[in-house]
């Protein structure tokens, strides 16, 4: 129980976040000039949609146990492409850049689209946070003993050690410390752990001296062979 | 000259609004803040806790180092709850809440120390 309000508190405080920016930015409306107040409308709105997701994502969470979610041959490739376009622009806004790296020969893997996409974009979103200025991250989507890897890469920081234990304990159970990282409780990580256990797929992340990577590995869809 | 150390740059942008009348410049952490402060000494600084690296009292520490930095009247900028912590004998003037801030209080600030 006391572990329960410990994770509602730390994903609170991870969401209050946004709210206090959009707080800001309309205030902020009250004494520019329209081109001005144009430019913080379109900050509020992708504000708000990234809170947005972020509260859906745990609201999927609470439906895990109800197997709503279908898992059928998807397309990696087109998941990480979707979670690109999407992010791209919010990247470059912080001064950071997003590559691609496709080496996969097996095109479709046993996933749901839906999880899939917020995994991948969690991690995507994880390592943007942690990057330095003027760097990239690069998502990488790579055949690997018989799985196909989605591995997202970071150039900044070293993962602090009490994250990384946590990992090597078995994952992020639960949102970690708000201390671990400016900015982030580790919520985006809870979430793309939870989901990837859902799938039945492996999560881990490999630690560098100038950054980590977080990987999911999905297992191969037979179908796979009919486009191949 | 009023530096901005805060590492989200919507945040950072909503001060900087706050500012638009003085000169400002804006870090993302504390390291690149204090490599700039020999070339440009600030008038005042706003400073957000949590930051990417070194945090907000590790660079409160570092300018109370120096005789010339622990000059600097410093405005904290963050979530935490430090409103009833006295930082005074680091130059922090004023610990602001980024929940219940509200522009015209960094104004007020911009126009009573910067130049």
């Amino acid at each position: 129980m006391e572990s329960e309000v410990s994770s509602i508190l730390i994903a609170a405080h991870e969401l209050k976040a946004p709210m206090s920016l959009i707080r800001q930015l309309a205030l902020s409306l009250d004494t520019e000039n329209q081109d001005s107040n144009a430019y913080v409308r379109s900050q509020i709105i992708d504000v708000s949609e990234r809170a947005i997701k972020q509260v859906n994502d745990l609201t999927k969470i609470a439906h895990l146990e109800d197997g709503l979610f279908k898992m059928e041959p998807v397309s990696v490739r087109g998941v990480c492409d979707g979670v690109v376009s999407e992010l791209i622009h919010l990247f470059r806004f912080n001064h950071r850049d997003l590559n691609i790296r496709y080496t996969n020969q097996s095109k479709l893997v046993i996933a749901n689209t839906e999880l899939l996409h917020s995994v991948v974009y969690n991690f995507c979103l994880n390592a943007m946070h942690y990057s330095d200025q003027e760097t990239f991250s690069e998502l990488t989507v790579q055949d690997h003993n018989g799985k196909v890897r989605v591995g997202v890469r970071d150039f900044g920081p070293a993962l602090p050690m009490d994250v990384w234990r946590e990992l090597k304990r078995g994952w992020i159970e639960k949102p970690v410390s708000i201390a671990m990282r400016p900015g982030s409780s580790g919520l985006g990580l809870y979430i793309a752990s939870m989901f990837s256990k859902y799938m039945n797929a492996e999560v881990g992340a490999v630690r560098h001296r100038d950054g980590t990577s977080f990987f999911v590995e999905l297992p191969v869809s037979k179908q796979a062979s009919l486009f191949e | 000259m009023i530096f901005i150390i805060e590492d989200d740059k919507i945040m950072a942008e909503c001060i900087a609004r706050a500012c638009k009348d003085y000169e400002t410049k804006t870090f993302f952490n504390a390291i690149e803040a204090m490599a700039d402060i020999d070339r440009n000494m600030p008038d005042l600084i706003f400073l957000d806790i949590l930051l990417s690296g070194p945090d907000g009292f590790t660079f409160l520490n570092e300018l109370a180092s120096y005789s010339d930095t622990a000059k600097i009247p410093i405005i904290i900028i963050s979530s935490l709850n430090l409103e009833n912590q006295d930082l005074s004998e680091y130059g922090v003037v004023e610990i602001l809440n980024k929940d219940t801030m509200y522009p015209k209080e960094i104004t007020a600030y911009a126009e009573r120390f910067a130049h």
